[in-house]
């Protein structure tokens, strides 16, 4: 990969990433849908609850409304040609849902298809300890 | 490749670690290690005699109980070669709770000490259960790894030009039909865990077997998480480097 390919890479994933930024902020899951792979899958637990499957994503996005103070930052983004992995730490989570001033570590995994970068994994780690992320 | 601090820190740890296991184990004995922190034993004869078992026995932990064996690719034959830590995290967590599905009551019975310690016990049971994937690959036999994997887990990455996602049945399937692949030389290339979940970059060179053709060269992405204090494999995210 030369410099300028790796550039663009970076970029495409960056972009992926502000999709579900977005979307997040402004609590509507069609803005993030399009950077999900059709088949992508999400994992993690809130509590003791065990959340599965990007559908609980989107409902949760839809149900918890705007969360207009995120603080996203993208920890590392590390490329291998046709696959990536991000790290993706959210500070000031709020919301319907969320409650306020909730932290989320996201670890999301990419391919890179004909259609551009999507996401094919998203695990989280949702520090508020007993707390259910309900939806 | 990797600028990885993280990396460098938990080397050192893991260094300390060593010599405090090496002073207690092996203080006053005759085995002649001292200065290095990170010993390593360079044949399985040597493998077998730092366990006190056969080869034969050796070898077979490393196929079936993911006892962490390195190789060194030569011209005609690779050399294999452990480092003592590994080996001691392997045998405390196994010797505690003998089994595949152990690694919860493995943890269990720990009581960190620090938060450092606390890590590596973390880190340790991950680089277990990749070892568990790393001998069902080696082996050629998916039951060896399956237990590594949540029943929902997924793969995704390109097989010859095509992209492939789905369940990870298919790495089952693939990994019998490929059958052995005595050669494959494994090696972390990034463990990043973040409280239940955690992200492991393995790159797989000498892939072999009927389907991966002979010294090809794999980059895995694996996403893990912790569910009821194991750590399982959700995603295998994949590419296969051109030749």
């Amino acid at each position: 990969m030369t410099n300028n390919e790796y550039l663009t890479e970076y970029d495409q994933i960056v972009q992926a990433m502000q999709k579900y930024i977005d979307g997040s902020k402004q609590g509507k899951s069609e803005i993030m849908r399009p950077a999900f792979h059709p088949e992508a899958s999400f994992f993690g637990y809130a509590g003791e609850q065990l959340a599965i499957g990007t559908q609980f994503l989107f409902d949760w996005i839809d149900k918890n409304g705007p969360a207009p103070n995120i603080e996203p930052r993208i920890v590392s983004v590390d490329i291998l040609d046709s696959i990536a992995a991000v790290r993706l730490e959210v500070a000031g989570w709020s919301g319907n849902l969320a409650g306020s001033g909730v932290r989320m570590s996201d670890l999301f995994t990419l391919l890179k298809t004909a259609n551009g970068w999507k996401i094919i994994q998203k695990a989280f780690h949702w520090h508020a300890a007993g707390q259910r992320l309900a939806a | 490749m990797e600028d990885h601090p993280e990396g460098v820190s938990l080397a050192r740890r893991r260094a300390e670690a060593g010599r405090v296991i090496s002073g207690i184990v092996f203080g006053g004995s005759e085995m002649p290690e001292r200065n290095t922190p990170q010993k390593t034993l360079e044949s399985w004869k040597q493998i077998a005699a730092y366990l006190d078992r056969s080869e034969r026995t050796v070898r077979r932990w490393e196929a079936n109980e993911g006892l962490p064996v390195h190789r060194r690719e030569h011209e005609k034959q690779d050399t294999v070669f452990a480092y003592r830590h590994e080996i001691e995290a392997w045998n405390r967590l196994r010797t505690r709770c003998p089994g595949p599905t152990s690694v919860s009551h493995a943890e269990s019975l720990f009581t960190p000490q620090s938060a450092g310690n606390a890590y590596l016990i973390e880190h340790d049971a991950i680089t277990r259960t990749m070892h568990c994937y790393i001998a069902g690959a080696r082996a050629g036999e998916a039951d060896l790894m399956r237990p590594a994997f949540h029943p929902s887990a997924t793969i995704s990455g390109y097989c010859q030009g095509v992209e492939y996602t789905g369940s990870v049945e298919h790495v089952f399937q693939w990994i019998n039909e490929n059958g052995p692949a005595p050669t494959i030389n494994p090696c972390f290339a990034r463990i990043e865990i973040i409280e239940s979940i955690a992200v492991v970059h393995l790159e797989v060179q000498n892939w072999s077997g009927k389907l991966a053709g002979a010294n090809a060269h794999a980059s895995d992405v694996f996403t893990l998480l912790k569910c009821n204090g194991e750590w399982k494999i959700t995603h295998k995210l994949f590419h296969w480097h051109n030749r």
